[in-house]
């Protein structure tokens, strides 16, 4: 017999590819770089694979999948070896040149913004993880404290004061090293 | 309104969260307030950094990275689910309150005997409902092989369109539980046959099934 069941394979695939994009950033801001990402992202899906059919009865799968994501990312933590909730290093950048920055063709603008996502790197790796991280789900990826709450199970008003804390700190950081007044 | 007062709730003022009443007492004294219009400026600086930080650092994944990672993820995934049907006993997360139960009345190795009636399930369109087949084996089998048939208008959860569904698994020795969450999805219904094979030894549980 094949080992794989092609047909629940691509049961599998209709379900969860509309999710694969926010699934892999998210465990990209976890993990702190690519090469863990990956492997927490593949985890995960293998995890996943057999709670099809509970997959298949979510109204919300995609809050769900990324709670999966975060809670087996905190349970497994030490195999993460980074442990970083993101702060890229300037290798994994993939601004690393300046060609590669998507969206811009000025190359002063593209300097500069370089420039930023160094500076704001090297402050958000001085922030606590729990900071960190909800900045950067909230500022960078776009999820509402709700859904952070939904995730994390840490309720909106300590999400909230985290926020405020965390952006307060990056302000002081940025700002003591001339960021914040550099455009 | 006073700086220290500003400092507090300046991400709600960008967030759109003050009431009207606070956040013209805001803007009143932004408008006077050097430093404090320094520190809007600021935060909504930091913002768009932020925003754009996400949008430069993630690494972008192409569909054939994907493709790989479900087929990857369905390989060994598949593993564990054969394990899974095994390490299921009464009293776990199966045990809904509103799943019905067909238990087996006897052992899978030893000869068989007929059931008196054949166990029957009314169904709601569209609506899942839990099923859980419980299989009692005299000792731990190996290599065995569940086949589910549907009727027309009657599916497995994750396999529509499919009415065989079989896959390799085991049973510990004494009580085994299968959880299939099945959707009714045309009003024709029918029998459920789900058959346990091992080596020359089957168990087959029937269910009919009506849909209103």
């Amino acid at each position: 017999m094949n080992p794989v069941d092609k047909h629940q394979q691509a049961s599998f695939d209709v379900l969860i590819r509309p999710h694969l994009e926010r699934l892999y950033r998210l465990s990209f801001r976890l993990a702190g770089n690519k090469h863990e990402a990956e492997d927490l992202f593949q985890d995960v899906l293998t995890k996943i694979f057999p709670r099809m059919n509970e997959l298949h009865q979510l109204e919300e799968p995609g809050s769900w999948l990324c709670r999966v994501l975060y809670n087996h990312f905190i349970d497994n933590r030490r195999r993460y070896a980074r442990q970083r909730l993101v702060a890229v290093s300037e290798e994994h950048l993939p601004g690393k040149s300046l060609e590669e920055l998507p969206g811009k063709l000025d190359p002063v603008v593209d300097a500069e913004r370089l420039d930023n996502i160094m500076r704001l790197d090297a402050a958000l790796a001085a922030l606590s993880e729990e900071h960190r991280l909800v900045v950067l789900l909230h500022d960078s990826e776009g999820y509402k404290l709700l859904e952070i709450q939904e995730i994390t199970g840490t309720p909106v008003g300590t999400l909230k004061s985290r926020l405020h804390r965390a952006r307060a700190r990056l302000r002081e950081i940025l700002s003591a090293d001339g960021t914040e007044h550099g455009a | 309104m006073t700086c220290k007062l500003i400092a507090e709730q300046v991400d709600d003022f960008l967030d759109g969260e003050l009431a009207e009443t606070e956040r013209l007492a805001v803007e009143t004294h932004v408008t006077s307030c050097a430093s404090c219009e320094a520190l809007v400026v600021e935060a909504r600086k930091l913002r768009d950094m932020l925003r754009d930080y996400g949008e430069s650092t993630t690494p972008t994944m192409d569909t054939a990275f994907f493709d790989k990672s479900i087929a990857r993820a369905a390989h060994e995934g598949t593993k564990r689910q054969r394990s899974k049907w095994i390490m299921t006993g009464f009293g776990g997360a199966v045990a809904a309150a509103t799943a019905l139960w067909i238990v087996s009345s006897v052992f899978l190795t030893t000869p068989d005997i007929i059931e008196p009636t054949i166990p029957s399930v009314t169904m709601t369109l569209e609506q899942p409902r839990t099923l859980n087949l419980v299989f009692a084996s005299a000792v731990a089998l190996e290599n065995a092989t569940m086949t589910v048939l549907l009727p027309e208008g009657v599916e497995v959860a994750g396999f529509a369109g499919q009415r065989e569904i079989t896959w390799m698994t085991s049973l510990d020795e004494g009580r085994n539980i299968l959880p299939l969450t099945l959707i009714a999805t045309s009003p024709v219904g029918g029998e459920i046959l789900a058959t346990l094979r091992h080596e020359d030894d089957d168990k087959t549980f029937r269910l009919q099934v009506s849909i209103i």
